[in-house]
């Protein structure tokens, strides 16, 4: 084939080289971030204290210090399941762990004399200020961070996984047992542990620093390529891993940083109230949290803090109007609605809350909706890219499987296929309905292990390593089913990509995402969600995404299924145009002839399993075996002659 | 010795209880992936059914039938009024649906009727045993056994003999393609759910014989422990339920004996971290059910 120069390495040429940063843009990723912290911070902070300026009193003061509280909890918790999708049930029982902990350093020996006399490690004599136990419950939650971690990890844990909610909910359990039943510990179900009268947090001064520190680090994970690389997880587990991203290892830093402010957040509580029981961290504390987060919406920080807001203002509300002494406008216990507003509206407030933004909006009142998101989108103009230069052509590469047999149960999806291709070329994969061309990706991709053969890359050997190993050493797919990243926006999509492209590919430089997106044709629609595109759309998106991961090898799995004749001649283009742009070799799996003849230069085709011909497309289209293999089909009606 | 088979029919009366919860939960998980925390709830319901009956002046006899009955209605309408408005959402939305549901109706029960425990009388009989060499039986284990063993025959007779059972043994098998082949119909679902409400019911007429009581959190327990059987067995199989909960059983009734002091009162925390511990070497429980992600 004609030297072919890559343009990805021109992109990068010139540009500063930021492998492995964490904010690929410092402006956006950064700076924007900060000052939506501090809007968020001052608005919220704000609220809360117009309250308690508006309603005077101890009690007032003492709703709106457990609102900021539960703020800078549901804050640590939305890092992780917001990020992560992973469903945890766990979270209070993380912040159990710490309250206890907490308690246990924090409270004078002399009142942990009177409860806990005889406990565990001479704990009862340790004499500690509140900021260094706030330290050592950190140290202590951490470990047991790390500990749940590495079984979450182990359990493959991924949006929506039932293991991760069972592993979650065992922690909060296990430590809601212990601390009901260690008496010597934690003074048992009833008693408790206690501060001594005075040795409270009387000041909100630490309140604030931990409130504004937490939305600036969850703004700033979110933005960070670690929070990108785990929405990306979050929204297809499998086309992430497919991009070369290990889901385990970015939510497990998601997990530690979210359970390290949910410590901290514990520890604050417990010297709020002033005495700890077992249930301070239970059930319902768990309902309360996990509302306060899904009703503004998990997925933002914006959305928590609401949630905790409204949250709050209805739980209040709820519980004067259904106490006595209370009433606003005639409706109080007393009143014509005595059967509503009465003791326990709070919590069917909340259960309802649950259940009625489940049924009708999933993802709460504002989603993902960010306020620093907003003014950069409000705020800074983007210019199209210039188009992209050409650059070198890469060393030559050559990608193989050889006698790749696969069996699933007694049934051989795969009987010893070969196929071999190089970088300079674009190879078609063509073969009837099963004959086994998607397992062959799979094989060659870690999506599912041959029974007998070899998968290599140049030197390389890739038989058998995880999904994410192969797309970091240059090898990226796209699938027959769209798999796009749909709650991110398209320019996010292939940012994900990029990033990856970054840390794991092509000496650490990163693509320029915009020209991608511009030469997908997509560029006025970076903006919108993926899953908002229409078909043709969503395929350049895919294949753009694969593009950005900077490729040796693009696998395309049926890139034009679903598409019109004029589509797929388009897609002819985008492919070629795609390839020679980021210098990558092309292994496509089509059904329509006419694209595979007018892309390819070399086409296989595979019948039961087997390679039965090779050679340019029209000698194959030639070949006896290949027209008996697809006559075969044809001579049943209505069926694909291709 | 004798007191290892003491403890095994102790732990199969426990047992039991929690295969006919466990299998309710994994019937419902089979036709709509949904891992049900409202389950306990038809508990709840019936028990406070139960107690107005009482107040009566029914018997066991009436009373019972009545559980089983308010339970299946209860589980109906729980499905007509939120999940079948959640039908096909992700798991995280109906996950948390049922979570909503299972706070809600306890605190409508704590809105209306109060945090009071409402007693009512046991059946004169539960206390009973009988002896079988050194062996000492209660009579209440064992006729929870039988009822359990026939309701089990029962219920795979459905399963294994007609349309409708044939329908959600697909779906448990294989969810999407049972979908594709039309299966996820309202009638499957519905079906699921009042054969879900039966298993809760006859097992919530042993609970509640013997707990003598109802409370708006008395379901928690049974939910909990239908959850956790059914997760032992990998969810989506209706055999490993059942397993699942003679499991459950047994290893409570094991590590009550056997662990030492203070310990004893973390049985059920242990049992939940062994549960956390199998679920990180086998994600898919007991009688493993691989779910592959087609591509």
């Amino acid at each position: 084939m004609a030297a072919r120069p890559s343009l990805l390495a021109a992109w990068t040429g010139n540009r500063r080289r930021e492998a492995g940063l964490l904010f690929p843009n410092l402006r956006r990723d950064v700076a924007f971030p900060l000052a939506g912290a501090v809007v968020l911070f001052v608005a919220f902070v704000g609220a809360g204290l117009l309250y308690t300026v508006v309603v005077e009193g101890a009690s007032a003061e003492k709703l709106i210090t457990a609102m900021f509280i539960d703020a800078i909890m549901v804050i640590g918790i939305q890092i992780y399941v917001g990020n992560t999708g992973v469903f945890s049930f766990g979270h209070i029982g993380f912040g159990a762990v710490a309250g206890y902990a907490f308690a246990l350093f924090a409270i004078a020996p002399e009142d942990k004399h009177t409860r806990i006399p005889n406990a565990p490690w001479g704990l009862a004599d340790v004499e500690m200020g509140p900021l260094p136990a706030t330290a050592v419950a950190l140290g202590i939650t951490l470990l047991v961070a790390v500990i749940v971690g590495i079984g979450l990890g182990r359990s493959g844990a991924r949006s929506g996984s039932v293991a991760a909610t069972v592993i979650t909910l065992a922690l909060l359990f296990f430590t809601h047992e212990v601390a009901a039943s260690w008496n010597e510990l934690t003074g048992g179900e009833r008693a408790g542990l206690t501060f001594g009268i005075g040795d409270t947090l009387q000041t909100r001064t630490p309140i604030y620093i931990v409130l504004l520190a937490s939305i600036v680090m969850a703004l700033l994970f979110a933005r960070s390529s670690i929070g990108r690389l785990n929405q990306a997880a979050r929204e297809d587990n499998l086309a992430a891993r497919a991009m070369g991203i290990n889901p385990v290892v970015q939510q497990t830093i998601a997990l530690l940083l979210s359970v390290a402010v949910v410590s901290v957040a514990a520890s604050l509580r417990v010297y709020e109230i002033g005495s700890l029981l077992p249930e301070f961290f239970f059930f319902q504390y768990t309902l309360l949290t996990l509302v306060m987060l899904v009703v503004g919406g998990r997925n933002g920080v914006t959305g928590a803090l609401l949630g905790v807001g409204v949250i709050t203002a209805v739980r209040e509300s709820a519980r004067r109007l259904g106490s006595d002494g209370y009433e606003i406008f005639g409706l109080g216990l007393d009143g014509p609605l005595d059967w509503v507003f009465r003791e326990g509206l709070p919590t069917v407030l909340l259960g309802l809350a649950m259940v009625v933004f489940m049924i009708w909006r999933p993802n709460g009142v504002l989603d993902d909706w960010e306020v620093d998101a907003w003014l950069w989108r409000r705020f800074i103009r983007q210019k199209p890219p210039a188009a992209a230069r050409a650059a070198p052509e890469p060393d030559t590469l050559d990608l193989s499987a050889s006698g790749v047999t696969v069996e699933f149960g007694g049934f051989r999806a795969l009987d010893g296929a070969s196929i071999e291709v190089s970088n300079r070329e674009i190879v078609g994969l063509i073969g009837p309905n099963g004959a086994g061309k998607t397992t062959l990706v799979n094989v060659m991709t870690g999506m599912v292990d041959p029974t007998t053969g070899d998968v290599h890359l140049g030197e390389m050997g890739l038989t058998s390593e995880p999904s994410h190993a192969i797309a970091r050493a240059g090898l990226v797919r796209t699938f027959q089913n769209l798999r796009l990243f749909s709650s991110l926006t398209v320019r996010e999509n292939v940012e994900v990509a990029a990033l990856m492209a970054s840390v794991h590919r092509n000496g650490g430089t990163r693509a320029d995402i915009d020209a991608i997106v511009a030469g997908a044709g997509l560029w006025e629609q970076r903006n919108r969600r993926a899953g908002q595109l229409d078909y043709g759309n969503s395929r350049r998106l895919e294949l753009a995404r694969a593009a950005a991961a900077a490729p040796a090898f693009l696998l395309l799995d049926e890139p034009t299924s679903g598409m019109s004749d004029t589509e797929s001649l388009a897609m002819v283009e985008s492919v070629r145009s795609m390839a020679a742009a980021v210098g990558a070799g092309v292994l496509v799996i089509d059904h329509d002839l006419n694209f595979i003849t007018g892309i390819c230069d070399r086409v296989y085709c595979l019948d039961q399993g087997r390679m039965i011909a090779i050679g340019t497309p029209d000698e194959v289209q030639a070949d006896a075996a290949v027209k008996a293999a697809y006559l075969g089909e044809a001579a049943q009606p209505g069926k694909d002659p291709t | 010795m004798t007191e290892l088979v003491q403890n095994l029919i102790d732990g199969l009366g426990r047992g039991s209880i929690y295969a006919l919860l466990a299998l309710g939960v994994a019937v419902v998980f089979g036709v709509m992936h949904l891992l049900n925390f409202a389950h306990g709830e038809l508990i709840t319901v019936s028990g406070y059914a139960a107690y107005a009956a009482f107040s009566n002046g029914w018997s066991w006899y009436l009373v019972a039938p009545l559980i089983v009955v308010v339970s299946v209605v209860t589980n109906l309408v729980i499905e007509r009024v939120a999940f079948s408005r959640v039908r096909g959402s992700s798991d995280f939305t109906q996950l948390l649906t049922s979570f909503g549901i299972h706070f809600l109706v306890a605190a409508i029960f704590l809105m209306y009727i109060g945090a009071r425990v409402q007693t009512f009388a046991e059946p004169g009989w539960i206390a009973d045993t009988y002896s079988i060499g050194p062996i000492r039986v209660e009579v209440f284990d064992t006729v929870v056994i039988i009822v359990t063993f026939v309701t089990l025959l029962l219920t795979a007779a459905v399963l294994q003999r007609t349309m409708f059972g044939l329908s959600i043994r697909a779906a448990a098998a294989d969810f999407d393609a049972a979908r594709l082949m039309g299966v996820n119909s309202d009638r499957v679902i519905r079906g699921a759910f009042a054969l879900s409400g039966a298993l809760a019911g006859i097992a919530g007429i042993f609970w509640l014989m013997r707990a003598g009581h109802t409370s708006p959190t008395s379901g928690i327990n049974p939910m909990l422990n239908g959850v956790l059987a059914a997760l032992i067995g990998g969810l989506g199989s209706l055999k490993g339920a059942v397993i699942g909960g003679l499991a459950l059983g047994l290893a409570e009734v094991m590590l009550r004996t056997w662990l030492p002091g203070t310990a004893a009162a973390l049985t059920q925390g242990v049992v939940f971290s062994l549960i956390a511990l199998l679920f990180i070497f086998r994600p898919g429980g007991l009688v493993n059910v691989a779910h592959a992600e087609r591509v």
